[in-house]
């Protein structure tokens, strides 16, 4: 497993513990404050962590490049059509032109979240497990 | 999946039984990326492509093959 990988799988767990804080102090204290709990994506900083030994060749620049991309696209699809949604629902629903400025932040909180786990997910899917091809490291 | 097969595995173990991490080292690539290559999972660049050929002191022909599928084939010949 190489560090791409790890951070991957370092910022899945982050995700993991985020989602598990929000229902724990959804549970406690109500969950109409529990949305801080996503703060803990913060930990995310923590990737650098993971220090690449070799340098990237040619298939982890392409790996990388489609990670991106796909994490760019659907954080960009959630956040027009989360922005678009909620403004045509209050519109057309409500009879409002205004978008509470709590619900623009959820979306761009959403947003980001998404980006990091679409590139996280791409990155697992993208380099797939071959151990079985892998071969024991002379001593 | 890719149309490009190749004999990379078997070559390594012609050559002294040189490991996926010596190749990787010697083509200036992961050891990851060989494995993908021998699991058919990737296909290199065809510069990675030559840098391996070379590795082996082989033609890149006997290093890659490319399979037409059959279907393509038909209309091709068509």
């Amino acid at each position: 497993m190489n560090a791409e990988q790890k951070r991957a799988w370092f910022v899945l767990g982050v995700f993991g513990v985020c989602c598990i804080a929000y229902v724990v102090w959804g549970l406690i204290l109500g969950f109409q404050g529990a949305w801080g709990a996503f703060g803990l994506f913060i930990l995310t900083g923590f990737t650098c962590i993971f220090r690449q030994r070799e340098k990237p060749d040619e298939r982890d620049s392409m790996i990388q490049n489609r990670a991106s991309m796909f994490a760019g696209l659907s954080s960009v699809c959630v956040f027009v059509f989360g922005c678009m949604g909620i403004w045509f629902v209050n519109f057309a629903v409500y009879q409002q032109e205004q978008v509470s400025i709590q619900l623009f932040a959820r979306i761009t909180l959403l947003g980001g979240i998404v980006f990091f786990l679409t590139h996280s997910l791409s990155i697992l899917i993208l380099y797939g497990r071959h151990a079985e091809h892998a071969e024991a490291d002379d001593a | 999946m890719p149309e490009i097969g190749n004999c990379i595995r078997r070559l390594r173990f012609d050559h002294d039984e040189m490991t996926q991490e010596a190749l990787a080292e010697k083509v200036g690539c992961t050891r990851q990326t060989i494995i993908a290559l021998e699991a058919g999972k990737y296909t290199p660049s065809l510069a990675l492509a030559f840098k391996l050929a070379r590795a082996f002191g082989r033609k890149i022909e006997d290093v890659f093959q490319y399979e037409i599928p059959a279907s393509r084939e038909e209309g091709i010949q068509t």
